[in-house]
Order: C-alpha cells, then sequence, then structure tokens
C-alpha cells in the first residue's frame, strides 16, 4: 500500500466516494466527492498530536468498539496515506488540535466538500465485503453473553496491535480463557441468512485455533462445523497439523448456547455426529466464525456504476468460469470478495487478473466490439413525439439504451452487446440490429418453411445455448426429426412475437422456442425478456385454441442435445398424433388471426426487398474511442 | 407402495409427496435439531430426528418404522426455528409417522384412554386438544342414541391436557392420572417456614443441573414432575391451599416453546383465572403462580422459587 501511495503513476484517493459514472468503456466519467477532512492534506505530515490533545473518545469502528479513538484520528495505525481526520459529528471546537498543530497548521476547520470530475478509462471495483451481525440469532446468545464473541473481535483481542496489546481475555472477568469454543458457519449455509458458504470461514477457524495452541499451549480448544472445507493448496495438510496439535473438531452444528449468570461460562449444545448424541460442553470462551456478507452499500455501488448483483447482493461478473473479474460492463471489474467471497490468495489473483483487464483498455486505442449491435429509426420513435415509451431502455440489460421524451432513443453502440431483446420488444419496429434484421430473420423463416410446412417442427434457438444443444445433438448421432427446421439468433430476447406468427401463418406444424436456461443467460437477463414474452405467447395460442404442443417453450444448454433430440421428437409426436386433416383444419383456421397479430412481416414483402433492407445498416465494425454516444 | 402411471414411488419420494415432507432433501446433517430437542436427552437415547431423515433419503423404509424418533416428535418445532435449511422437520417425521400407520405399526407411546362409562361427549376434550386425537362418535346404548368420546392412538402424544380439562375425570393417562398427582399434595410441616408446592413441567427444564436443584430443596418445598403445564388442573391447586399449603408455583415452558404445542397457554391461563378470582374473592396475596423458563434460562428456576417463598414470607408479615 505504501508503495503504491509512492508511484508516480497511481493516484490514491482516501475518504472520497463516488457518485456518479458516465459515458463507456474507455470513457468513462467519474464524479468523485472529496470529503473534507478538516485537515489539509499537503501540510499533515502524521505525527498524531492533535489527537493526543483531543479530549473526546469515541468508539472505534476498527477495534470493533473494543477500544475508543479521539475525534481527530486515522482508522487505523498503518493507514495510507497517513492523514489524520477530525470527526465533525464528535468534535466539540475546543480547537485544542489547532494549538498543538502549531506552526505546521494543517488544521482547516474551513474545509468543504469537493466535487470533482475526472476522466477515467476502466473501472476497477475493490469494495470487499461485510460481516454478518450474529446478534440477530437468538440461539446463540450474542449480545447478551459477554464471553461470545465474533471471530473479528477475537481478531482485535489477540492481535499485538489491538486493545489488549494481545492479550486474550473474557469479556465478563478480563480473565485468560481455558476453553475456547469456535463455532463455524454462523449466519453462512443458512437459508434463515445467507444460503451461501463463505468459503474461508474454515481455514479461518483453524488458523486461529492453531494461533491460540501456539500462544497458550494449557489452552483447550474445540471447533464445531457442519463440514471442514479445505480445497486449496496446502489447506488439507494445515487442517491436519492442527488436529495433530490436540484441536478438537466436532462435527454437530450448535443449536444452543446458555450461560451460567454467576461465572458467565457458556454450555454449547450440539449433537456430536461421530457419536451420533446430543452432547453439552461448558467453555469460557465462544468464538463465532460470522458469514461474509455484501457490504451494506452495495445496492447503491451497483447504481451508480449501473452493473448487476448475484443473488445475495455480490457483484455480478460477466461468466462465472471464462470471465470471473469482469462485469456485464465493458470497461468495469471486480478484483477481490466484492464480487463474492474469497479467501487472501484468491483475492490477489483476482486483483492481478483486473489490474491485467483494465491495462489492455488503456494500452488500445481501438475497443472492437461485436458487429451485431442495435440501431434506432429515429423517425419511428415515438419517444421523438413527446411520448412515454421507454421499453427498449427496459429490455436492455446493459443500460446501454437511453430515452428522453421529446427525443428518440439512442443506443450508445460501444454498451451494446447485440442480445436484440430491445429489437423484439419495441412495439413500434423503430429498432433494428445489424446482421440479425426482421428482414433476415424473416427471410429465413420463409424459406424454411416454403414447402410442406405444415410438417416441420420449426425452432428458434439462442446463439449460446439451445444452437449448442442442437449442435451436439448433431455431432453426437442423437437421432431426431427430420422434419426439424431451425433458425439461429443470438438471444431468446431476439425471438420476436412476430417471427413465431409469421412461421404459424406460413403453416409450421409447430413452434419451439429455445434459449439458455435463466442463470445461464449470456446477455445476463435477456433470457427473463424472452421468458416473459414466451409466457404470454403461450396463453395467447391457447386463447386462440391451439392445439396443446404445438407451441413449446424449452431451456437448453449447450450441454443438453440428448434434450433437444427429445423435445424435437415429442413436438413432432404432437403432429402426427394430430393428424394431417386436423392439423390442416387449425392452421387455416388460425391464419387470419396470426395475419391480423403480425405487424412486422408486411413491411418486408419477400427475400430480395431483403438484401436492401440490409445495406441500409451497413456494419460500424470497430468504434473509435470518443466519437460515439455521449 | 403407492404407484403412479408408470413407476413405483421410492421411500423419499412418498415421504415428499406427503404435505410437510417436500424439503427432506435439503438436510446436511449439521446435527442442529437434534441438540435443540430435548426428546434425546430427556427420555429416549435412540431418538434422532436428524437420523431419522438421513434414513429417509437412504430408503431404509422399515428402520425408519421402527425408529422412536417416528412416534415420538410432539411437533414442538423447538427445531424448526434454528433449522439453517428450513426444513419443518415435525412435517417430515409426520409424514413418515402418517405411512408407517398406514404400513400397519402401531404407536409405542403410552397415551390417554376414556372411561366411556363416565364420558358424556361434552367435547371439551376434543377443543382441547392440540393433536387432533380425540373425536366424538354415536352409539346406541340401551336402544338410546349417546355421544361418547374417543382418542387416535396413534395422534395422541400424552400431554395430559384433556385428563385436565374433562370437567367429569373420564379421561385418564397411566402414571399422571388425578389421583396419582393428587396422592403427592402432600407436605409433613416441620418448621415454620411457609410451604409451597412446585409443578414442574418436565420439558422446561433443558439442563440437568436444574433438575438436580429441585431434588435439593428441603421438606417445605414439595417438587411435583408433570409431563406438561397443561396437565394442571385449577383443582389441584385448590386442593392444595386447602389442605393447608401456602403456595402454589407451576413452572411451564417460554411462550412458543412448549413442548405439546400449547399447553403453556392453557396452563397459563387457567392459573392467572384463578388467581383473579383468589383476589376478587379478597384472599390475601398471590398465593398461585404461573412462571415461564425457557430453553436459554440455565438456572433460572433456582430464582423463581426463591422468589415464591420470600413473597409469601412477605405476605404473611
Amino acid at each position: 500500500m505504501v508503495d503504491a501511495a509512492r508511484h508516480p503513476n497511481i493516484d490514491v484517493r482516501t475518504y472520497t466516494q463516488v457518485e456518479r459514472v458516465e459515458g463507456f468503456v474507455g470513457n468513462f466519467k467519474v464524479q468523485l466527492r472529496e470529503k473534507a477532512r478538516y485537515v489539509d492534506a499537503d501540510r499533515c505530515n502524521g505525527c498524531g498530536d492533535c489527537a493526543k490533545v483531543c479530549p473526546i473518545e469515541v468508539p472505534n469502528p476498527f477495534e470493533l468498539n473494543l477500544a475508543p479513538r479521539k475525534a481527530a484520528y486515522i482508522s487505523m495505525s498503518q493507514s495510507v496515506p497517513l492523514l489524520y481526520t477530525i470527526d465533525q459529528e464528535a468534535c466539540i471546537h475546543c480547537y485544542k488540535c489547532v494549538e498543538a498543530c502549531g506552526p505546521l497548521d494543517a488544521i482547516d476547520f474551513s474545509q468543504e466538500d469537493r466535487v470533482v470530475w475526472e476522466d477515467i478509462g476502466a473501472i476497477i471495483t475493490a469494495t470487499g465485503f461485510n460481516h454478518f451481525d450474529p446478534s440477530v440469532i437468538p440461539e446463540f446468545g450474542y449480545g447478551r453473553f459477554p464471553n461470545v464473541i465474533t471471530a473479528m473481535e477475537m481478531e482485535r483481542l489477540n492481535n499485538s496491535a489491538g486493545p489488549t496489546v494481545g492479550n486474550l481475555i473474557r469479556p465478563s472477568d478480563h480473565q485468560n480463557p481455558k476453553r475456547v469454543a469456535i463455532i463455524n458457519c454462523v449466519g453462512s449455509r443458512d437459508k434463515r441468512f445467507n444460503p451461501w458458504c463463505s468459503n474461508f470461514c474454515c481455514m479461518y477457524a483453524i488458523k486461529n485455533a492453531v494461533l491460540l495452541k501456539q500462544m497458550y499451549p494449557d489452552i483447550e480448544l474445540s471447533v464445531y462445523y457442519i463440514d471442514i472445507r479445505t480445497p486449496s493448496k496446502g489447506y488439507e495438510e494445515f487442517y491436519e497439523r492442527a488436529r495433530q496439535m490436540g484441536i478438537k473438531f466436532i462435527q454437530g452444528r450448535p443449536g444452543l448456547i446458555t450461560e451460567d449468570e454467576e461465572t458467565h461460562n457458556l454450555y454449547v449444545h450440539s449433537e456430536d455426529i461421530a457419536l451420533g448424541r446430543a452432547v453439552e460442553h461448558e467453555y469460557d470462551m465462544v468464538m463465532l466464525n460470522q458469514a461474509a456478507v455484501p457490504q451494506p452499500d452495495v445496492d447503491d455501488v451497483s447504481s451508480v456504476l449501473n452493473v448487476q448483483q448475484s443473488p445475495g447482493g455480490w457483484f455480478m461478473e460477466y461468466h462465472p468460469k471464462l470471465r470471473p473479474v469482469d462485469s456485464p460492463t465493458d470497461g468495469i471489474f471486480f478484483a477481490g470478495a466484492c464480487q463474492g467471497p474469497k479467501d487472501i490468495p484468491a483475492s490477489v489473483a483476482s486483483g492481478s487478473a483486473t489490474a491485467a483487464r483494465a491495462g489492455r483498455i488503456l494500452h488500445s486505442d481501438e475497443w472492437e466490439i461485436e458487429p451485431i449491435i442495435a440501431e434506432v429509426w429515429e423517425d419511428r420513435c415515438v419517444s421523438a413525439d413527446g411520448k412515454k415509451c421507454g421499453i427498449c431502455a427496459r429490455a436492455c440489460p446493459y443500460g446501454a439504451i437511453e430515452v428522453e421524451v421529446g427525443k428518440a432513443a439512442t443506443v450508445t453502440t460501444a454498451k451494446c452487446h447485440g442480445c436484440g431483446g430491445c429489437v423484439a420488444e419495441c412495439p413500434h419496429n423503430a429498432i433494428t440490429q445489424l446482421h440479425y434484421t426482421d428482414a433476415q430473420i424473416l427471410a429465413q423463416i420463409r424459406a424454411l418453411l416454403a414447402d410442406k410446412p405444415e410438417e416441420k417442427v420449426f425452432a428458434f434457438r439462442c446463439h449460446w445455448c439451445s444452437y449448442g444443444g442442437a449442435d451436439l445433438a448433431g455431432t453426437s448421432h442423437f437421432e431426431y426429426s427430420a422434419n426439424e427446421r431451425g433458425i439461429r439468433v443470438m438471444c431468446s430476447a431476439r425471438m420476436d412475437t412476430d417471427f413465431i406468427y409469421e412461421a404459424y401463418r406460413l403453416g409450421a406444424g409447430a413452434v419451439l422456442y429455445s434459449g439458455c436456461h435463466p442463470q445461464d443467460c449470456h446477455y445476463i437477463t435477456g433470457q427473463i425478456v424472452g421468458a416473459t414474452r414466451a409466457k404470454r405467447l403461450t396463453k395467447i395460442f391457447d386463447k386462440m385454441g391451439m392445439s396443446p404442443g404445438r407451441f413449446r417453450v424449452e431451456w437448453i444448454s449447450a450441454a443438453e442435445g440428448e434434450k433437444y433430440s427429445r423435445v424435437i421428437n415429442e413436438m413432432q409426436q404432437v403432429i402426427d398424433n394430430l393428424g394431417k386433416d386436423k392439423l390442416m383444419d387449425e392452421i387455416e383456421t388460425l391464419r387470419p388471426q396470426m395475419e391480423k397479430r403480425a405487424r412486422r412481416m408486411y413491411e418486408v414483402p419477400d427475400v430480395t426487398n431483403a438484401s436492401d433492407y440490409a445495406d441500409r445498416m451497413s456494419a460500424v465494425m470497430t468504434v473509435e474511442a470518443g466519437n460515439d454516444g455521449n | 407402495m403407492m404407484e403412479t402411471k408408470d413407476k413405483l414411488l421410492s421411500f423419499v419420494e412418498q415421504v415428499k409427496a406427503i404435505p410437510g415432507g417436500e424439503h427432506v432433501s435439503t438436510c446436511y446433517s449439521c446435527g442442529t435439531c437434534v441438540s435443540k430437542c430435548m426428546i434425546q436427552q430427556k427420555v429416549e437415547p435412540d431418538y434422532n430426528p436428524r437420523r431419522l431423515l438421513r434414513m429417509v433419503m437412504m430408503g431404509m423404509r422399515e428402520q425408519a418404522f421402527e425408529s422412536p424418533t417416528t412416534w415420538m416428535c410432539s411437533e414442538c418445532d423447538l427445531c424448526y426455528s434454528s433449522c439453517p435449511q428450513d426444513i419443518h422437520i415435525s412435517g417430515v417425521i409426520g409424514a413418515v409417522k402418517q405411512l408407517a400407520v398406514e404400513a400397519g405399526y402401531e404407536t409405542p407411546l403410552e397415551v390417554v384412554s376414556v372411561d366411556e362409562s363416565l364420558c358424556s361427549g361434552c367435547g371439551i376434550c376434543v377443543m382441547t386438544c392440540p393433536y387432533e386425537a380425540p373425536h366424538l362418535f354415536e352409539k346406541e346404548v340401551d336402544g338410546e342414541i349417546d355421544r361418547f368420546s374417543a382418542v387416535d392412538a396413534e395422534k395422541c402424544m400424552g400431554c395430559g391436557m384433556c385428563v385436565a380439562a374433562c370437567p367429569i375425570g373420564a379421561i385418564s393417562r397411566p402414571g399422571v392420572s388425578n389421583q396419582e398427582i393428587v396422592s403427592q399434595i402432600e407436605i409433613k410441616k416441620k418448621s415454620d417456614k411457609k410451604t409451597l408446592i412446585v409443578f414442574v413441567c418436565d420439558w422446561s427444564l433443558r439442563v440437568d443441573d436444574d433438575v438436580e436443584l429441585l431434588e435439593s430443596y428441603p421438606d417445605y418445598v414439595r417438587v411435583i414432575h408433570i409431563p406438561c403445564s397443561g396437565r394442571i388442573d385449577p383443582q389441584m391447586a385448590l386442593i392444595a391451599l386447602n389442605s393447608g399449603i401456602d403456595g402454589v408455583l407451576v413452572c411451564g415452558c417460554k411462550h412458543g416453546e412448549c413442548h405439546f404445542k400449547r399447553g403453556n397457554y392453557v396452563s397459563e391461563c387457567k392459573i392467572n383465572l384463578l388467581d383473579s378470582m383468589m383476589e376478587q374473592m379478597q384472599l390475601a396475596g398471590k398465593r398461585v403462580r404461573f412462571v415461564q423458563i425457557g430453553t436459554q434460562d440455565r438456572g433460572r428456576i433456582r430464582h423463581e422459587v426463591d422468589d415464591m417463598l420470600a413473597s409469601l414470607e412477605k405476605e404473611a408479615v
């Protein structure tokens, strides 16, 4: 950290809040609020004389409120940069600090927050995690029983720079505990609070136990656990070393802690699963190994950065395996535990990875994106006529579309990833997607259903999952009906209702609407847009009186070739069971309704005109930095 | 075995098909339920809900049906509130029990029985029971249709609330019949200390220290163990006071922690009502009292008894 602060190309801004982020990859504009410290950063040398004379003491959150700090303070002794701050909420304005500072004259009570805008190429988010508050679990008695402490409190009590100078004492009587229990999974792997495994607590419990055993060889230590998870290099060996040191590991999550009201000793009630019976052991002190949870202001940060959150509130990465440190928005990266609970090696690795990823952006003059972006026809957009719409902006998973009443919607090209959700959702047909224009797709549908359409099972597949599933079915030689005809679009979000109507209007026997499983969508929430539409379509077709099974919605991953072939075969069976006469009857009866509902197909009369239509949308293959968007 | 269209349901699928049993597969065997449950500690060492859920998941049908866990769970749901997987464990056990009953297994518990020669068919027991075990039926006796109560053995958990509620004493349970409890209400006074009867619900005292403490009281404090505070009939308190005893203390579980769902509420209402009746009758002082003891109230019983004795002494002055 000290090295970082000294580096000529690194500008460390502490006590500064990011308030707004605008722009796009390589061209972010960021609004920063540099909060008033009431200490001049250029003059303060960190001597601490102001804190020495300050008469006000308030709880010190860095010490988990086990020790006080002054109103003139640094958050911890290793703070970088070493600058004191005056806590205005606590300060009584006695100005003793001004006197103590003397000729340095660093203290300035007239300071105010400063708002600055900065041009930023890439953003790395490293906001970390927070600790779960175990006082909401009544059975452990944290907050009621003085000798039940959290892991972080143990960390401070055990730290040679901590409030007790490393002397581990019981809060109730300040004696050294002889018997200590460590309880794992407090608030994690617990559906009442946080369902996830917090990743590092097993090793953390073992580390603490080993540390205590080394400092106090006579201490009795028990670790209560559900499962001990030691998956990385050297971890299992460390666990074994702990067992050999005589630390007891008890499999069984305690259901209750009771306290002797006189001695304040604690009784941990648990099952010892290895023994198969309930046990009650007495301890002097109990440490609760709390869950890692997202920072309390994670929602604010994600809305400022316009990035999504996974269930639970962690920032969501672009892809859990292939792009684990990228956010879905280009140019924003996640380092460390803000993306999910991580131990130190994993945090360091992800930090280095984000630096490399950000370096790629800073070192390139041009930034390549897929050419399949969306474009708005300004003359059609109703927003330009002063009407409130904004459906496209709501469908966009990337926040790439800006809608302002009175102006046509604008797509920030650099942010668009080409799912096509906005194109299909626009009720006025005012958006098109390059290389996946309505004309191109309708032309494909018409060509594939030109001959004996009633025999065909027509499949819409998304590029990333169900198309891969169909491909796998082929390469694995899973047999499926030869009457299957399918086209590929980028995402189920692009599967316009009009395409489905057109397929039925042309007389398709059955139509499959397929895409990724909800959690696997390549375009974050594209599948949700597609799934909502599919649900609506299913209802419409039901009302129309279409035979069940002729319209089918299936989420098929690229690994589910077997499922793809099975679904197609089942749909073929539906057509066969209906019989040709009945099917033809149904197609004819429903055709006028399909024609009435489809709006787009009249704009694209036939295949020959389709190429003109596509030419209008000549692709912008690379977007020059700074020339687009805002 | 239950059958669906084309395949036999496995044991775990059968359990999951019964409302309450759905979430059995999410159990990761942490043992929280066992540490919360007092049946293993107090009554049956082989009682283990975690192991029963395991048996269900491993398809051990007969072992599950024979397990005491299947029959002894009284649905107090202490475990439910602390289960980290949100499994309604008593619901799963209930589902296993239902299958066991369907398969012809019978409960090994001591259950209540109704003396038909006394029963008037009033239905108070039906209203009182937390387990819907008693029901009324009609039978012809001497040419007349008469109503009687009968108890489903597999539903009865033996709390005795119906025994306490029955106005004519037609219901009894072996071990805790009215006579057996009343016969214990007797204190031979040797000193001039105030005398006190303590009715203690067996489930309200979690730790052995507290149970042992009760044994150590001198002769002027008489401790009577009952299966649930709901078993207390206000008449018992009156009998005690009538026989010259100075005070009656009833210890039940904390609200929401009753081993038999709601015995503590019923008992608290009855005792408080008796207390206010005695106040209206202008009898001196608080002679009867109900106290709640929670699972985390280690050592609380001592204070409650001392407090009651002290207040009786104070009243006397």
